[in-house]
């Protein structure tokens, strides 16, 4: 049946004030402003200044003079630098103005493209913002992939020398990790939490836009490592090389820091929201099942990230401050880094799948015309995730700084969180069950989604055993493992998300067919550069050497040649996107799926403040095919029905008014 | 129009958005929910942060490499240390008993046991530099030392986060005075800005508090133990 999605305009109510209109502010001249641009020029004088500072600082000390190599003003001009740009974006502004006690400025609404390089309140743009710098991420360390492949073409002819390939590796390992933290909760969540749960806004709009800044700075600060020779240790940042590398390092453990604030500060708005803003009717039962996923992954965001900032900060301290945290030979230990690391990077692993799955359970239903089969089972299974998360860390280092004695608790551990890893799993098989599938792109990259995490999944559960993880430790196996559940799991995930909601995020259609010929492209080639590296790593290729024995040369060019084309899939996209947002644009229809979703009963293009009216959310938005199935909401007292009952049939006497909240407001009093 | 102003047309496309009473009563109860719930994230992120530190303490120590953890006679200067844990758990009660005055109406106890509490934070955060300046190790000679140095970096990042959230309240409340004189004042006033502020002076107390109990932890592990 259609659906209804016009929303009242002009009607007046009783009781209802009438609107105020919007003021005429003050405003400097657009080029004052804090813009991108200025954030830029901020970073470079902030970096000089620091630089300076440092040199000012520490040129005299022995060790400095001794190495030529002065960690103290790299550090310095990273952190200050990474001060600057947010000076230059304004992001200190208002921290400054509360200190002589002012009140937030009124969010105004702009509607040039100035407004996607700026610091905004309007979620709907920080999350477009965010969509753009995960992408640039993504390509950046895609191209770092090209170069490693290309290194490894040849077992013994080699195009870089072993200190580039090694810090080739390690950039791109930690951009990607970096930026798969926020691949999703980054775009997707600023973008739709606020729509699915019925808000008008965040509840902490100023720091959902400080994540990204800082976010975008912290990439920058990773790409200065390049300049500065790179860093020997891979994405995990081992001590003791950790201590003795060049300064690459610096950029790394401040990179990492500073990212990881943003994650804190993404979680901790997101969180916030997700808990107080939900709309009246919208109890936790009734709560999207990709809401729950970012709640989720909003409590490992939350706890686990200042761990890891805290072990960035030891770091910076080691080759600064010269402590010794993690020097054995001065009383500390090189462990204490990869408990720490780890204590934040498995949860991490669990940030980045966990709004996957959110993405693919909330789709599915979608495409399946079937109700999300065992709601309440996915939902309880992500927070069994987050939870368990948190007690398993040490399987990544059966092989180093743990007591043997302890390998068996923590093996079980982690063979414990593939129950609720395989509830969630069944719960999309479940909702697949006999169904009619329509097989638009995002449903064919959440089908993809499933049978690569399905391999890394199952390919994890060997890992957890000891005597395996023993025997595979530090080879291709483990890379292919999490190629496959990052990789194979988020990635697609993401790429189903920006198909299903990038005509409600641009009022744009993508082109069908390149949509298909992306995912039919990017899935084959991914499995095909992926799955051979299973096989070289049992047959004992390790990780992060650039050479390697004579006999996997075969299996090594077909992963190199299929991940040339894995690359070149991505311009399906990027053609698609350019092409069908900006050369043929093709308007979008408000609901062009056909979706029960609260976000998918806005306009199209979203207005401003979301919502005319707060809606009352009636019913969870999973009822399809159910003739006799509840309206979703009430937007503005207009029942809005989609695939269920129709809107007639539902008394409006039914339903509270907007801000009445009543017994549907599901938020106890405060105070 | 004067060119340096926004021009109505500028709005084209936006709806103007029509609130009722109760979607604004519906968006402050969320706003002082949301402020609850922030406190309290605040808390736990400080928490895990020192979780980490407590972890690093009592690894290097069970580690005990080279026996360098803590060698004979290697200990942090005490009276400052004692002076840094006395002012902060000093600051900690003003917080709180500033806030229980507030509570009652008297906004002016409040606002000199906050204004004293945001001094006595500076003065923390001065001692623990002088201290620095003045330790009988090398902050590489031990475990023990380098953890030293990581809690006093940690702890000056979190006092002064404590005395800025103080500091803004205070500041806000001077300019709210005004606006809700004729409301019963601030610790009374029903209008929106004074009960949001009332949620946010609550939980920035909590944290206070939280500073207190970090204080207090961090003081035996690293001058009784």
């Amino acid at each position: 049946m259609a659906i209804e999605t016009t929303q009242p305009g002009g009607i007046e109510y009783p009781g209802e004030e009438a609107p105020t209109p919007l003021q005429p502010v003050s405003r400097r001249s657009e080029w004052l402003r804090p813009h991108a641009g200025w954030a830029i020029v901020g970073g470079v004088v902030g970096y000089l200044i620091g630089h300076w500072l440092g040199n000012v600082i520490a040129s005299g000390y022995i060790n400095v003079q001794g190495s030529g190599q002065n960690d103290v003003a790299t550090v310095l001009g990273l952190s200050l630098g990474v001060a600057g740009f947010l000076t230059g974006i304004g992001a200190l502004n208002y921290p400054l103005a509360k200190m002589i006690g002012r009140e937030p400025p009124p969010a105004v609404p702009e509607h040039n493209w100035v407004r996607y390089f700026r610091m905004t309140e309007d979620h709907k743009v920080v999350g477009l913002q965010y969509t753009v710098g995960v992408l640039l991420f993504l390509f950046t360390g895609g191209l770092l992939a090209m170069a490693i492949r290309t290194e490894l073409l040849s077992p013994s002819s080699h195009v870089f020398g072993p200190g580039i390939y090694i810090a080739l590796v390690g950039e791109h390992g930690t951009i990607m990790m970096m930026m798969a933290s926020s691949a999703v909760v980054g775009p997707l969540g600023n973008w739709l939490v606020p729509l699915m749960i019925g808000t008008r806004r965040m509840a902490y709009p100023r720091v959902e836009a400080f994540s990204f800044w800082i976010f975008l700075a912290g990439y920058g600060v990773i790409l200065t490592a390049l300049f500065f020779g790179g860093f020997p240790t891979g994405w995990t940042g081992y001590a003791p090389l950790q201590t003795q590398a060049s300064g690459g390092m610096d950029s790394y453990l401040v990179g990492f820091a500073v990212i990881g604030i943003g994650m804190i500060c993404a979680g901790f708005n997101l969180a916030a929201t997700i808990i107080n803003y939900r709309a009246p009717g919208m109890t936790w039962s009734r709560v999207p099942i990709f809401v729950w996923a970012v709640l989720a992954t909003t409590a490992l965001l939350t706890l686990a990230t200042p761990t890891l900032v805290v072990a960035g900060l030891f770091g910076v301290l080691d080759r600064t401050a010269e402590t010794a945290f993690f020097v054995n030979e001065h009383g500390g230990s090189n462990f204490l880094w990869e408990n720490l690391f780890w204590f934040f990077g498995h949860p991490e692993v669990y940030i980045m799948a966990l709004p996957g799955f959110g993405i693919v359970m909330e789709i599915m239903p979608v495409f399946t015309r079937k109700p999300l089969f065992a709601y309440k089972v996915a939902a309880a299974g992500m927070l069994g995730v987050a939870l368990l998360s948190f007690f398993v860390w040490q399987h990544h280092i059966f092989q180093s700084g743990i007591n043997p004695d302890m390998r068996p608790l923590f093996m079980l551990t982690t063979e414990l969180i593939s129950i609720p890893t395989g509830f969630l799993f069944l719960v999309a098989l479940g909702t697949l069950w006999k169904a009619k599938i329509r097989f638009d792109t995002p449903m064919l990259f959440c089908l993809g989604m499933l049978f690569n995490f399905l391999i890394g999944g199952v390919t994890g559960v060997f890992l957890s055993d000891v005597p395996v993880n023993v025997t595979v430790h530090g080879s291709f196996f483990v890379m292919a493992h999490f190629h496959y559940t990052i990789m194979g799991g988020l990635i697609f995930a993401l790429f189903a998300g920006l198909y299903f909601w990038i005509p409600k995020m641009t009022g744009k259609t993508m082109n069908k067919r390149l949509s298909k010929w992306h995912f039919w492209t990017f899935f084959t080639f991914f499995n095909l550069t992926f799955f051979p590296l299973f096989l070289v790593g049992i047959l004992g290729q390790p990780r992060r050497v650039f050479e390697y024995a004579a006999n996997l040369q075969t299996l090594n060019d077909i992963s190199t040649i299929s991940a040339y084309c894995l690359g070149a899939s991505f311009f399906f996209f990027i053609i698609n996107f350019i092409w069908s947002i900006y050369l043929i644009p093709h308007d979008a229809p408000d609901n062009p799926w056909d979706s029960r979703g609260l976000e998918w009963q806005t306009p199209t293009p979203v207005p401003w403040f979301n919502f005319e009216h707060i809606p009352v959310v009636l019913s969870d938005p999973y009822h399809y095919g159910e003739p006799d199935a509840p309206p979703v909401a009430d937007l503005g007292r207009v029942l809005v029905s989609a695939g269920g009952a129709p809107a007639e049939a539902v008394g409006h006497g039914d339903v509270s008014p907007p801000g009445d909240g009543g017994d549907l407001d599901p938020r106890p009093p405060i105070l | 129009m004067a060119d340096d102003t926004v021009r109505d047309e500028e709005f084209e496309g936006f709806v103007q958005l029509r609130e009722t009473p109760e979607e604004i009563a519906f968006e402050v109860r969320a706003q002082e929910g949301a402020l609850w719930t922030g406190g309290r994230l605040l808390i736990g992120i400080w928490a895990f942060a020192f979780a980490a530190l407590a972890f690093a303490y009592f690894y290097l120590r069970s580690a005990n490499n080279e026996n360098l953890w803590r060698p004979k006679g290697i200990t942090a200067p005490t009276s400052a240390g004692a002076a840094i844990f006395a002012v902060t758990v000093a600051c900690a009660l003003l917080a709180i008993f500033g806030e229980r005055r507030f509570r009652s109406g008297e906004a002016l106890d409040w606002e000199v046991a906050g204004w004293t509490a945001v001094l006595g934070a500076l003065v923390v955060v001065g001692l623990q530099i002088w201290q620095l300046t003045e330790l009988p190790f090398f902050p590489g000679s031990s475990g023990y030392a380098s953890c030293f140095i990581g809690w006093a970096v940690m702890n000056i990042a979190l006092v002064l986060s404590g005395a800025y959230w103080l500091e803004t309240l205070l500041a806000r409340e001077i300019r709210l005075r005004r606006a809700v004189a004729q409301d019963g004042g601030a610790p009374r006033s029903t209008l929106p800005a004074a009960r949001l502020f009332r949620v946010n002076l609550n939980g920035c107390t909590y944290f206070w508090g939280f500073i207190a109990l970090v204080g207090v932890f961090f003081w035996v592990l690293f001058y009784v133990l």
